[in-house]
């Protein structure tokens, strides 16, 4: 059996509260995805804002129902067996302020094993160890207003493994946080994975981070799956294409559009009046791309041939950074 | 059992801060007094021959602060849900708890119950305040013998209440509807002068109010009537209880279906 399984699975979101009698017009967010994702496996959806992730999170999680199509976490229906799929899995939602803020630490996650049906006898022992294997043990009675974001976050995995998910939805699980906490949490997670043995799917729009971490992505963008393979795999549609970066200043940006060749804005220096772009270029072709750049008013500032990243494949997918 | 650990979530919140707690209270006697004086500026003293006549109850502090404090937990499940809940809603902690296999009904209750709870405390404190500036003469007999009837209230409050749990998680910010809603029923139940003076089809209404009831009903305790005196408020409460509580369900499982398909965030 497939850790999660989604067949066409499609979401719209009405404009206004759908009272009866009421016609309403509907936003489509998720335009029919599928997708497996196996038993301990890692999987990322990577995509830009709006793209659809978080709605797919939360159709996954039982939170939202789904317009169309169906799927299955460990073999439930997402529908039908909400109760029964809340009690295996847990989930980190986007944001900051997903626990009580006027709860320590400890009381946290003490409220939240109650809700999870975590067995009294077991539950002191499973606090102590998830806030000591996130490093928070020791600020375990700490009101979380006074927590920095990097605490907030890592409490908010300790209060994802509370009732011991076989399966651990993650929503952009490092958006707004420092280098070093970043860090961490990525490394944690794979820990997760490579040592408990845990299924994770993880949201995403940072690329290093999917490319680092996920043993296979899938890339979605305006609620469609546009790929889907391992790392390696992704990296393969751009082989043998030279990704070329050129440092320009004065770029007028709204020029880029009616370029031939499909390049990203992947830098940009407000200050210095500096924008880096980046794409697939031929050899053949590099020279007429300057000449078409410095046509249009920028100057070169330098061009630099680089190895094809997961960045390429997603400008060569989407024409977008 | 989940709902045990939600009342001590709410209680360790609210009175983490002494001073929100010593507010509200402050709150609570100041908004009494002003009713009281006022009343009593009124009627030029505190006995009222109209009040005597129509309610049985001629002392008019007596008459308030009963009210008055049944009015307060009344609308405490009500406030529980339009502010305690849209709060959660808004800061993404309610979706936290959705995602949890506990059962959203047991949540809502949870937090209603609480929010009940520590007004009752609170408004313990202001009755016993009110009693002793305004000389009101309590006996334990009296307080025994409200005691069921105040449970049985609670039970219709919590029903008539759950109805906005409902429609707060579906529209999100009701509050400043619902406040008109509350300080209406002051007018609606008899909290400060008697329902008689009002006209024929507002007595009619208030009687769909489970607050005019479990007034009237301990009122009459406070007079000395018996239970057999006082058996038609207590069987209207009874009434009101399943009727709130079968209209309240139905409303709720119509808006988490719509609110499934919105969000519960989503704003
Ligand atoms: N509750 C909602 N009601 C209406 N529209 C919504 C709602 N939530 C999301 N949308 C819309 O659905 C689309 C997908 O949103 P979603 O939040 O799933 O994207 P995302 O990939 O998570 O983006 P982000 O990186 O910004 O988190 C967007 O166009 C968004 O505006
Ligand atoms: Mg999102």
């Amino acid at each position: 059996m497939k850790a999660i399984e989604v067949r066409e699975l499609r979401k719209s979101y009405p404009k206004k509260i759908p009272l009866p009698f009421r016609k309403v017009q509907w936003v489509e967010a998720v335009r029919g995805i599928s997708f497996e994702v196996r038993r301990g496996e890692l999987f990322g959806l990577l995509g830009p804002n709006g793209a659809g992730k978080t709605t797919t999170i939360k159709m996954l999680t039982t939170l939202l129902e789904p317009s169309g199509g169906t799927a299955a976490v460990l073999g439930h229906d997402i529908r039908r067996d909400a109760r029964e799929i809340r009690k295996r899995i847990n989930l980190v939602a986007e944001g900051e302020r997903t626990l009580y803020w006027r709860l320590s630490a400890y009381e946290n996650l003490k409220y939240f094993a109650r809700i999870y049906y975590v067995p009294k006898s077991e539950e002191k022992e499973r606090i102590e160890g998830l806030l000591k294997l996130v490093g928070l043990w020791e600020r375990r009675d700490d009101l979380i207003m006074n927590y920095s974001r990097g605490m907030k976050q890592r409490l908010a995995i300790a209060k994802a493994l509370i009732n011991d998910p076989e399966v651990l939805f993650l929503d952009e699980p490092t958006l707004g946080l420092d280098v070093q906490s970043a860090l961490f949490v990525r490394e944690f997670i794979r820990k997760l994975v490579d040592e408990q043995k845990k299924t994770v799917l993880l949201t995403t729009h940072y690329l290093g981070e999917a490319e680092e971490l996920c043993d296979r992505i899938a890339i979605i963008d305006h609620g469609r799956i546009i790929a889907l393979d391992t790392p390696e795999g992704l990296k393969r549609l751009v082989k043998g294409e030279d990704a070329v970066e050129i440092k320009v200043r004065d770029f007028p940006a709204e020029k880029l559009e009616k370029f031939p060749w499909k390049l990203a804005v992947v830098k940009e220096n407000t200050e210095r009046g500096t924008v880096t772009l980046r794409g697939q270029v031929d050899e053949d072709d590099l020279p007429k791309v300057v000449e078409l750049l410095v046509k249009s008013g920028s100057r070169i500032l330098s061009v630099e041939q680089k190895e094809p990243t997961l960045e390429d494949v997603f400008i060569k997918l989407t024409g977008r950074d | 059992m989940a709902i045990i650990a939600v009342i001590e979530k709410e209680f360790r919140m609210f009175f983490r801060y002494p001073l929100r707690v010593f507010s509200s209270i402050l709150v609570g006697i100041v908004f009494l007094l002003q009713f009281v004086f006022f009343g009593q500026a009124v009627l030029g003293g505190r006995y009222s021959q109209l009040l005597a006549s129509s309610t049985g109850i001629g002392d008019y502090p007596t008459y308030a602060l009963v009210g008055y404090v049944l009015w307060w937990l009344s609308v405490s499940p009500m406030e529980a849900y339009v502010w305690g809940i849209r709060r959660e809603l808004q800061r993404g902690t309610f979706e936290t708890n959705i995602a949890a296999p506990v059962r959203i009904t047991e949540l809502l209750l949870g937090i209603a119950l609480s929010w009940l709870i520590m007004d009752s405390l609170l408004m313990t404190v202001v009755f016993a305040f009110g009693a002793l500036i305004f000389h009101i003469s309590i006996t334990f007999s009296i307080l025994l013998k409200s005691l069921p009837v105040l449970m049985l209230s609670f039970l219709a409050f919590l029903g008539f209440g759950f109805i906005f749990a409902g429609l707060v998680m579906m529209l999100k910010h009701i509050g400043p509807f619902a406040q008109i809603f509350e300080f209406s029923m002051l007018f609606f139940s008899g909290i400060f002068f008697p329902l008689g003076v009002m006209p024929g089809i507002v007595v009619e209404f208030s009687k769909i109010l489970p607050l005019t009831h479990s007034v009237s009903a301990i009122r009459g305790i406070f007079i000395g009537k018996s239970y057999s005196e006082i058996a038609p408020s207590i069987t209207w409460l009874i009434l009101l209880v399943f009727v709130y509580w079968l209209i309240g369900y139905a409303i709720f499982r119509w808006a988490e279906r719509v609110t499934r398909v919105m969000g519960y965030g989503g704003y």
